[in-house]
């Protein structure tokens, strides 16, 4: 049933703050209320922008347990993955792996930064380590571009899983495409379903709860680290640490990068880093539009890349033989030119990533 | 975006000789491409109107003529010496021509020469900062939404993602 659009402003306020104590109830802990107002006066968009910043730190104050599916539309297929998860507030994740079959059994454990991946056909335990998963102060700078790129819109009601939740599209303020749409339980303010959309409005990659419950009842074994009897532990990748500081970036860089002439509208440069892979120097640029994200990587050894598993395809600009490889809503760009090698990797669709390769000229 | 489609690929694509994958990607791109749309329906016409041809013979005589010139036709003594020798010179010399170019050519072989970047540590990379991304695809903050870090899919890294999982469930 359609609510006027006040009516939905109260009750979106209402539920809002009465989410604040279902979270620490369902957690168990103190949480921060969203801070919402039931005045009718505040536009929809507003509360559409409110109800999607609550539901950024809503996992730091939720506990649950439900069955999540993915599905990754690629141009002429599609990979779906269902996995179990129990989530203990405030960053402790497992997700057991029930399919596709490949990887049937297998698990990941999650505790802040870490994540142990069990590979139980293996029977090995790779840990890695990923900076990203606690950097706020990005999450909050790109909560910023978001609402500067894209206007948030507040949608119809659908219960998911068993519960009632409220649908935010976010459109982009340039193109007026739709980016992505999540559906938020207003109650808790998590994401219970979330699409993205490419730009001519297919559907590139669904996530959705098939089930849920909120509890924090949940077994601390659950996140047991220990490596099981005749397992042995495998040190996975690092992964650097995104810097703000570009000018530090450049200079580690040891070399000279080139960065491209062009982006989409919206996009900037938002963080950097320098990594060594492979013995080889890697430069990596990361750009953002607050949804949509973009990563260069330059090296300047004559490395080029080993696609090995993968079956890129060629293509061809400005006089470039360069390789590609599309993966859902991410394609990967390779090719070089005058000594540099480049890696464009982005949520955005062939043709885009091809102009602004092109507008990398060393 | 996808190159136009070649002539052969067409013609191919018209006899149903495209396996699967190639089939649905000249489909696709003939839904988007008016150029090469045009050039499909240009064959598709000329092959209809070949069907509609009578099947031409040569006369009797001719073909007789033909096999007894073929049959009259004697080797030079060159000739026959070089046919005598050819499989024991010409196995050796095709095997070292191979070893040659696998050695020498960088396409003879598919793994880049040289140091090299494991494709996937881009994907990895990417995804690892996507994650730091609250509304990003994979991001953390907004909840278990996220579809990396499938286990076991990349053993060679031991970091395998969900872009790897899939790009390599393709195989």
């Amino acid at each position: 049933m359609p609510w006027s659009k006040a009516a939905r402003a109260v009750t979106l306020g209402v539920a809002l703050a009465a989410g604040a104590s279902v979270a620490a109830h369902a957690a168990g802990t103190p949480s921060p209320a969203p801070k919402a107002s039931a005045t009718p006066a505040v536009s929809e968009e507003d509360q559409a922008a409110r109800l999607l910043r609550a539901s950024l730190r809503a996992p730091e104050s939720i506990s649950y347990v439900g069955q999540l599916q993915t599905i990754r539309f690629s141009t002429n297929k599609a990979v779906a993955t269902i996995v179990r998860v129990e989530h203990l507030a405030p960053d402790r994740t497992r997700k057991w792996y029930m399919a596709p079959e490949a990887v049937y059994g297998d698990y990941t454990i999650t505790r802040g930064i870490t994540t142990y991946q069990v590979d139980i056909k293996h029977g090995k335990v790779f840990t890695s380590r990923n900076p990203s998963i606690e950097n706020q102060v990005a999450a909050s700078g790109s909560f910023g571009l978001v609402t500067k790129n894209y206007r948030p819109v507040l949608g119809d009601e659908e219960t998911i899983a068993g519960h009632p939740t409220m649908s935010v599209l976010l459109i982009n303020k340039y193109t007026g495409e739709r980016a992505v749409r999540v559906w938020i339980d207003p109650r808790t303010a998590l994401v219970l379903k979330k699409e993205q959309y490419r730009s001519n409005g297919a559907v590139a990659a669904q996530s959705r709860f098939e089930e849920l419950r909120y509890t924090s009842a949940i077994p601390q074994d659950i996140f047991s680290t220990s490596v099981p009897a005749g397992y042995s532990k495998v040190a996975g990748r690092d992964y650097a640490s995104p810097s703000t500081d570009l000018d530090r970036v450049r200079k580690d860089a040891g070399f000279a990068p080139v960065v491209p002439k062009y982006l989409p509208e919206g996009f900037s440069l938002t963080s950097g880093d320098v990594a060594t892979v492979d013995g080889v120097k890697e430069l990596h640029f990361f750009y953002s539009d607050g949804l949509r994200m973009l990563s260069l990587f330059e090296n300047a050894t004559g490395a080029a890349a080993d696609f090995k598993k993968l079956k890129p395809q060629t293509i061809q600009f400005e006089g470039h033989d360069a390789q590609y490889v599309e993966d859902g809503p991410t394609t990967l760009l390779v090719w070089h030119e005058h000594g540099l090698y480049f890696a464009l990797v982005g949520d955005l669709g062939l043709h885009d990533l091809v102009d602004i390769a092109t507008s990398v000229v060393p | 975006m996808m190159q136009h489609l070649t002539s052969d690929t067409l013609i191919d694509y018209i006899h149903e000789e495209l396996d699967a994958t190639a089939d649905a990607a000249a489909l696709a791109h003939l839904q988007t491409c008016a150029e090469c749309s045009a050039a499909y329906e240009a064959e598709a016409r000329l092959n209809e109107a070949l069907k509609t041809l009578p099947s031409a013979e040569l006369p009797p005589m001719v073909k007789a003529r033909i096999w007894e010139a073929v049959r009259n036709e004697q080797a030079s003594p060159y000739a026959r010496l070089i046919a005598f020798f050819r499989p024991a010179v010409a196995v050796p010399v095709a095997a070292a021509l191979a070893v040659a170019l696998y050695f020498v050519s960088p396409f003879a072989h598919r793994a880049p020469a040289g140091p090299t970047v494991d494709a996937n540590y881009y994907l990895e990379q990417h995804a690892a900062d996507e994650i730091g991304n609250p509304l990003g695809e994979r991001s953390v903050s907004s909840t278990v939404l996220e579809t990396s870090d499938a286990p076991g899919t990349a053993p060679s890294l031991g970091t395998g993602t969900a872009a790897a999982a899939a790009l390599n469930a393709v195989e």
